[in-house]
């Protein structure tokens, strides 16, 4: 008798419990993220899509339970594309007690390269820029550099290129930015890919470029490499073609073929530029959408949930920054069904195993995101493609260039 | 007449050496030193995230910059739109020392209170190359020869390698009594360190009013003709504000660099130089307390913007336009109705609000 009411006042208890047990205890972990990046101000064009590619699949993974009970919260808030201004809501996101980070622009992030070191935190950027790697541990690069891409661009026109050596021009923003491949594309030229860079232009706010067209076609220029976003190429391109100089074919006699690296392209440099963009070559470890594959059909999906218009949908940067949201989410289930903790360090942890079999496959990049101590940059590989009719169309087969591993 | 020290309702001087007073009354004087205690003391009881430390160093280096745009455009009425420059210039000395002899040699760790005051010195060498002008210039005419200081600065940091082509040069952490400065530590030891030299450049400044220079300053810009008739120096007086202002523009920037920990030209732009332009017009050009309200404005005015333009742009995303343009629109707006409505800045409420307070309940 005694024992039965034990049992009945431990039945009783038991039941006390677990009313009375906060309802948080039972819904599941909320892990923090932060991302700071220009949803106004100067690149806005690129950071607002880049932002709802982030939002919309961490709300995909709550809501789809990805992670179980837990949840994801990642806190995104606007620079302005003003270091000052992300350096602030870094500090806010760290006293907030963030697992992860990603940031934006290439100034911001070798700003706060000594804060992410000193945090130990790791931090996945829109900014491709191989500089944010050097004398850091923990900045890892979504896809292939900058200097990447405009060494894969110039390998593609030695490859194609017929008769002699082919003579380049360098388009450049004028920053860190625009500059990072300079350096690169010289030291590859040095290590024996066979073309010869005639002019670095660094553009300013230019509403006309006839006369420095004019000049690099005098200098017997061929080809325009571009490293800069989408308006100063639309302006170039806009001009090259009221003056006849656009070649129609790759690398025709007499005519310029131009060529850019990420964010030079994508649909918003179509609207831009028009008819003037034809031909435009554009390299990217992104898919494109008027392109079927499981990642496009992933991506406008998700952008129709989330009730995103066509623009931001079909956009290059939604796909970049749902990318990296995807990247951030793999590692906290992988660290999850290790059973691990889900920190900083584990996180980082993570990260640096995902390569061999363990490489992750997101399906909005043309190659698989790898990653190691040694190597910080995700998708290796790179697509080449064309406008053609008002879209990009692949061209080829995705490439990894050779060069840059011959300059390191 | 007696005077009573502490609820004076006139200004009571018998002799010259009164009318200098920093502190008019003992009320004023206890309310300066009340104020000091509470700013020396408030991160002792309250723990602010480093979020809004951050927030609050950067209104002060923006005090110290101001307080030197004061001496030039408000005390001798010598307008400089190339104020940011100034700043830049302070804070790429500490890059330029950094590059020069590493970020961690012991002068920028150990001895960074003689670097920020090498800073000032360096600042004060281009104001008063760039005050030359201005003996031969005058109003729009010395502006644009302020521009051009700020534009001939941004294209060589842009283009120099030794600048770093204008990315970030690292400033490493400092040193203290107690060892070095660790990250959890950094904004609250810098501003502490920030408000000390505020504290001393404000009782200069004010000092320096009190002396024949200072009265020199305020002559010139009232009438240089008729300052040069009385004995002064037009000339010397108007390159030595352009110097004073570099030099406390200078302490500035070694200050928002050690804050930073880092120098990048996109911090001393064009777009700086309006802003500092406008807190000294906002806050009331031509008085020392208009240096402290009118960053103080501003930067809480542009907190709020920032956070307006992300809701329109998260929210509205075809107005994304629109919330870039809302940051430039609501300062710009804010500088014209200052300039309409009170252009003594809000030191002029500030002096309305104590003069009610002296005469209560009285009425002037």
């Amino acid at each position: 008798m005694k024992m039965n009411n034990k049992i009945k006042w431990m039945f009783l208890l038991g039941a006390v419990f677990m009313v009375t047990l906060p309802v948080h205890a039972l819904a599941g972990k909320v892990y923090k993220l932060g991302l700071s990046l220009a949803i106004t101000g100067p690149t806005s064009d690129a950071g607002n899509p880049y932002s709802k590619g982030v939002e919309d699949y961490f709300n995909f993974v709550n809501d789809t339970k990805m992670l179980g009970d837990d949840k994801i919260e990642c806190m995104i808030r606007d620079d302005q594309y003003n270091n000052d201004i992300t350096k602030r809501n870094f500090e806010d996101f760290v006293s907030q007690g963030i697992v992860f980070y990603l940031n934006y622009s290439t100034g911001s992030t070798l700003a706060l390269k000594k804060d992410f070191e000193e945090e130990k935190i790791p931090v996945l950027p829109a900014s491709f820029h191989a500089g944010n790697l050097t004398d850091s541990n923990y900045i890892f690069l979504p896809i292939a550099s900058y200097s990447a891409q405009a060494i894969g661009l110039a390998e593609y026109i030695v490859k194609t290129h017929q008769g002699g050596t082919p003579k380049v021009a360098l388009f450049i923003h004028p920053s860190a930015f625009g500059r990072g491949p300079v350096e690169d594309l010289q030291k590859a030229v040095k290590a024996g890919l066979k073309m010869e860079i005639v002019e670095v232009v660094e553009h300013g706010k230019d509403l006309d470029n006839s006369a420095m067209l004019k000049r690099l076609l005098s200098k017997g220029v061929q080809y325009v490499i571009s490293q800069t976003v989408q308006s100063p190429v639309a302006t170039m391109l806009k001009d090259a073609a009221s003056l006849g100089l656009t070649a129609k074919t790759f690398g025709e006699v007499g005519k310029l073929t131009f060529l850019g690296c990420h964010y030079t392209g994508g649909n918003d440099l179509v609207a831009l530029a028009g008819p003037a963009a034809e031909n435009f070559y554009w390299t990217t470890s992104y898919i494109v959408t008027n392109e079927p594959s499981a990642g496009a059909t992933a991506q406008l999906d998700l952008a129709k949930k989330y009730n995103r218009d066509e623009k931001a949908a079909n956009s290059h940067n939604y796909a970049n920054g749902m990318m990296v949201a995807q990247v951030a989410t793999e590692v906290i289930k992988r660290a999850k069904a290790k059973g691990k903790e889900i920190n900083k360090a584990n996180l980082y942890e993570e990260l640096l195993a995902m390569n061999g079999d363990k490489a992750f496959s997101p399906g909005t990049t043309v190659g698989p995101v790898t990653f190691s101590k040694t190597d910080h940059a995700g998708v290796d590989s790179l697509q080449l493609y064309v406008v053609k009719d008002g879209l990009f169309r692949s061209t080829g087969t995705p490439f990894i260039p050779v060069y840059t591993d011959k300059i390191k | 007449m007696s005077v009573n020290r502490w609820l004076a309702t006139g200004n009571y001087f018998t002799s010259y050496k009164e009318e200098q007073r920093i502190f008019f009354t003992s009320l004023d004087r206890s309310a300066m030193g009340l104020l000091l205690l509470g700013l020396f003391l408030w991160p002792l009881f309250i723990q602010l995230d480093n979020k809004y430390m951050l927030v609050i160093d950067n209104i002060l280096v923006a005090v110290v910059a101001v307080m030197g745009l004061n001496l030039v455009t408000g005390f001798a009425g010598l307008i400089s739109i190339g104020h940011a420059a100034f700043v830049g210039v302070g804070a790429y000395t500490i890059a330029s020392f950094a590059r020069v002899m590493g970020e961690n040699h012991i002068l920028l760790t150990h001895a960074w209170p003689l670097m920020i005051v090498v800073a000032g010195c360096i600042g004060a060498i281009f104001g008063g190359i760039v005050g030359l002008p201005a003996l031969r210039l005058k109003h729009l005419y010395l502006a644009i020869a302020t521009l051009s200081f700020q534009m001939i600065f941004q294209w060589t940091i842009n283009f120099m390698d030794f600048f770093n082509q204008g990315q970030t040069i690292s400033v490493s952490r400092v040193t203290w009594v107690t060892g070095q400065v660790s990250r959890s530590q950094h904004y609250t030891f810098w501003y502490y360190a920030i408000l000390g030299v505020i504290v001393l450049a404000g009782f200069a400044v004010r000092n320096l009013l009190r002396t024949r220079y200072g009265r020199c300053l305020v002559a010139v810009r009232d009438n240089d003709r008729a300052a040069d008739a009385m004995g002064m120096h037009p000339g010397f007086t108007k390159v030595y504000a352009f110097a004073l202002a570099g030099f406390l523009a200078g302490v500035a920037g070694a200050l928002h660099a050690y804050l930073y920990r880092g120098v990048g030209v996109e911090s001393f732009t064009l777009h700086h130089s309006i802003s500092f332009l406008a807190m000294a017009i906002v806050g009331g050009l031509g008085t020392l307390h208009g240096s402290f309200l009118g960053p103080l404005a501003i930067k809480l005015l542009d907190l709020q913007v920032e956070r307006l333009s992300e809701w329109v742009g998260n929210h509205l995303t075809i107005a994304t336009n629109l919330a870039t343009a809302l940051k430039p629109l609501s300062f710009g707006l804010v500088i014209v109705l200052f300039l309409m409505f009170e252009p003594r800045g809000i030191a002029n409420w500030w002096r309305i609000v104590r003069s009610y307070v002296k005469l209560w309940p009285f009425k002037y």
